[in-house]
């Protein structure tokens, strides 16, 4: 299976993991080299909220994409959007060519294995081992053992807790819990990567550490997405910055500081 | 194929155990139903055994006047062997249905030894062909002056019929509610494993996990606790079988022996299928309800 590399960029990926490849007929507009695509994107809640009105996002391959905005602002939605948790009420979100309104339910956990996702709150299982953790993933969506734990020690040496594999999460530190749920989003060779607040429930310092990370798996290949408050790692970094604000994108820059410049 | 069968039972063995009061609370409700149903059915396969007993064996019974002779009985034997209706006529001496009556209830010879003669009558077992003929033979052997008394057997099929039917019908009944409440105490077991379960499944939602890595250990868990009910109550069954059919022979004078060991079997079977069946059932409810949002 082509789940065992740890980023595509290796010679690893399977062909069809490739970009090029177009098993997506329907779209064949969209050049698969764009990762995600939302367009005309509104969602609006049975209780009447309208949490996103005609968001237009494109991610390329290969992008590093903070997502900022205040509490409310419309990213977590975003987040539903794209792992499928929630359908768009108007408009198309494209992952990896794939029309996520037009997924039957029984594809849902194929498109969810492009992607690979960390929360503010690691949810790590505490009674498995950071080796277990990881290899949960790969477990549980049908992978041979034999393959799972030669994925699981690429993983944690990119994210650097080879020795803390024996672990478990409650033996560990703040920022090595996130590590193992980065090695965990990894080990399926996402082609997106999805961060929702990793730094939240870090110190500075940690945050830091975690940052560094997502940008090396970024420089991996591994698109990346991270949804964020901190504005000091956002500014210092200088990557593309979308910020959203009532439901809508009021800035797309690259380069670009947590606060606007002008 | 196989990863994902280990998987499934290897998470559905933890489930039970890690619920373990609950599970334990379940198989035995199991079990009660279980053995409530082998009860009855093991009543109800005697009950209909002995009914087709009596209905192929003897329909009508005439007993004889002590003052009759053996000429006038085997006259009318003869006379009875010539109709239509008939097809076999056996004559049963005193001293048979005395022997008969002592191999039944061996108990009973110290009472019979102090009796100076033998109270039972010699009696005529006539077996018809259709057991609606039964008025014209019984109104022919009441015009007899040898016979004393005719007896019936289809009043007696009869009653058999409606207590059977009475018994089928309250066991079923019975049975449903038990059953009911098995699937209810499945459901509520298996549901307190999956919310035990909850941060798992989040996470299994969130890697990609397909609805069947998700929902076949729940449901292999509640297939385990009616395999294991079904197996306590065959264990049940098997110490309690010599005993039961004591009792039922006593009981059922004459449940033919030679179909015990079908029935055993066929028990078995309907005890194991129901088992699994309803466990199976009850997690796939529980779970349906739980992961379709």
């Amino acid at each position: 299976m082509a789940m065992v590399t740890a980023a595509p960029s290796g010679s690893k990926s399977s062909p069809h993991r490739r970009p090029g490849a177009t098993d997506q007929a329907p779209d064949g507009l969209i050049p698969n080299r764009i990762v995600l695509a939302m367009q005309g994107v509104t969602k609006s809640y049975p209780n009447g909220r309208e949490a996103l009105h005609g968001v237009d996002l494109t991610i390329p391959e290969g992008d590093f994409v903070f997502l900022v905005g205040p509490s409310g602002a419309g990213k977590s939605t975003v987040i539903k959007l794209l792992i499928r948790d929630e359908l768009p009420t108007k408009g198309v979100v494209l992952l990896d060519g794939r029309d996520l309104g037009r997924l039957k339910r029984r594809d849902v956990p194929k498109i969810r294995r492009k992607i690979g996702i960390v929360f503010q709150d690691f949810k790590l299982l505490p009674n498995k081992t950071v080796r277990d953790n990881v290899g949960f993933a790969l477990e549980v969506t049908g992978a041979r053992k034999r393959d799972i734990e030669p994925a699981v020690d690429r993983v944690l040496r990119v994210v650097g807790l080879t020795g803390q594999a024996e672990q478990l999460p409650g033996q560990l530190s703040g920022g090595e819990q996130q590590r193992t749920a980065i090695a965990r989003a990894l080990v399926h060779n996402p082609r997106l990567f999805i961060a929702d607040e990793p730094t939240g429930n870090l110190d500075p310092v940690i945050s830091w550490e975690i940052i560094q990370l997502l940008l090396r798996i970024n420089e991996l290949g591994v698109t990346v997405l991270m949804a964020t408050h901190n504005a000091e790692v956002v500014t210092a970094v200088r990557k593309r910055v979308v910020a959203l604000e009532n439901g809508r994108i009021v800035r797309d820059e690259v380069g670009a500081a947590y606060h606007r410049e002008d | 194929m196989f990863a994902f069968v280990a998987f499934s039972l290897r998470r559905a063995w933890h489930g039970f155990w890690r619920n373990g009061l609950m599970s334990i609370a379940a198989t035995a409700t199991m079990v009660l139903m279980l053995v409530l149903l082998s009860g009855l059915i093991i009543l109800l396969t005697g009950l209909d055994a002995t009914l087709n007993y009596v209905q192929q064996e003897v329909q009508v019974v005439a007993y004889m006047k002590d003052s009759a002779t053996p000429q006038d009985i085997s006259n009318l034997e003869v006379s009875l062997q010539e109709m239509a209706q008939v097809t076999q006529v056996n004559y049963v001496s005193k001293d048979q249905a005395m022997k008969d009556f002592l191999a039944r209830h061996p108990d009973e010879a110290d009472v019979i030894g102090s009796l100076s003669t033998n109270p039972l009558p010699a009696s005529l077992q006539i077996n018809l062909r259709d057991p609606n003929d039964y008025l014209d033979i019984a109104t022919f052997l009441k015009s007899q002056p040898a016979v004393d008394r005719v007896l019936n057997i289809k009043n007696t099929v009869d009653q058999m019929v409606t207590v059977i039917g009475i018994l089928r019908a309250g066991g079923t009944v019975t049975l449903v509610v038990v059953g009911l409440i098995v699937l209810f105490i499945i459901v509520n077991t298996i549901r307190l494993a999956v919310v035990a379960r909850a941060d798992e499944i989040e996470i299994m939602r969130l890697v990609g996990a397909s609805d069947a890595f998700i929902r076949w250990p729940f449901i292999f868990e509640g297939a385990f606790v009616g395999l294991l009910g079904a197996a306590i109550t065959i264990g049940l069954l098997f110490v309690g079988q010599g005993p039961l059919t004591g009792f039922l022979s006593d009981y059922f004078k004459v449940l033919p022996v030679e179909a015990s060991a079908t029935v055993g079997r066929n028990v078995a079977l309907i005890v194991l299928g129901t088992g699994v069946g309803i466990g199976v059932l009850g997690s796939y409810l529980s779970v349906r309800s739980y992961l379709i949002r």
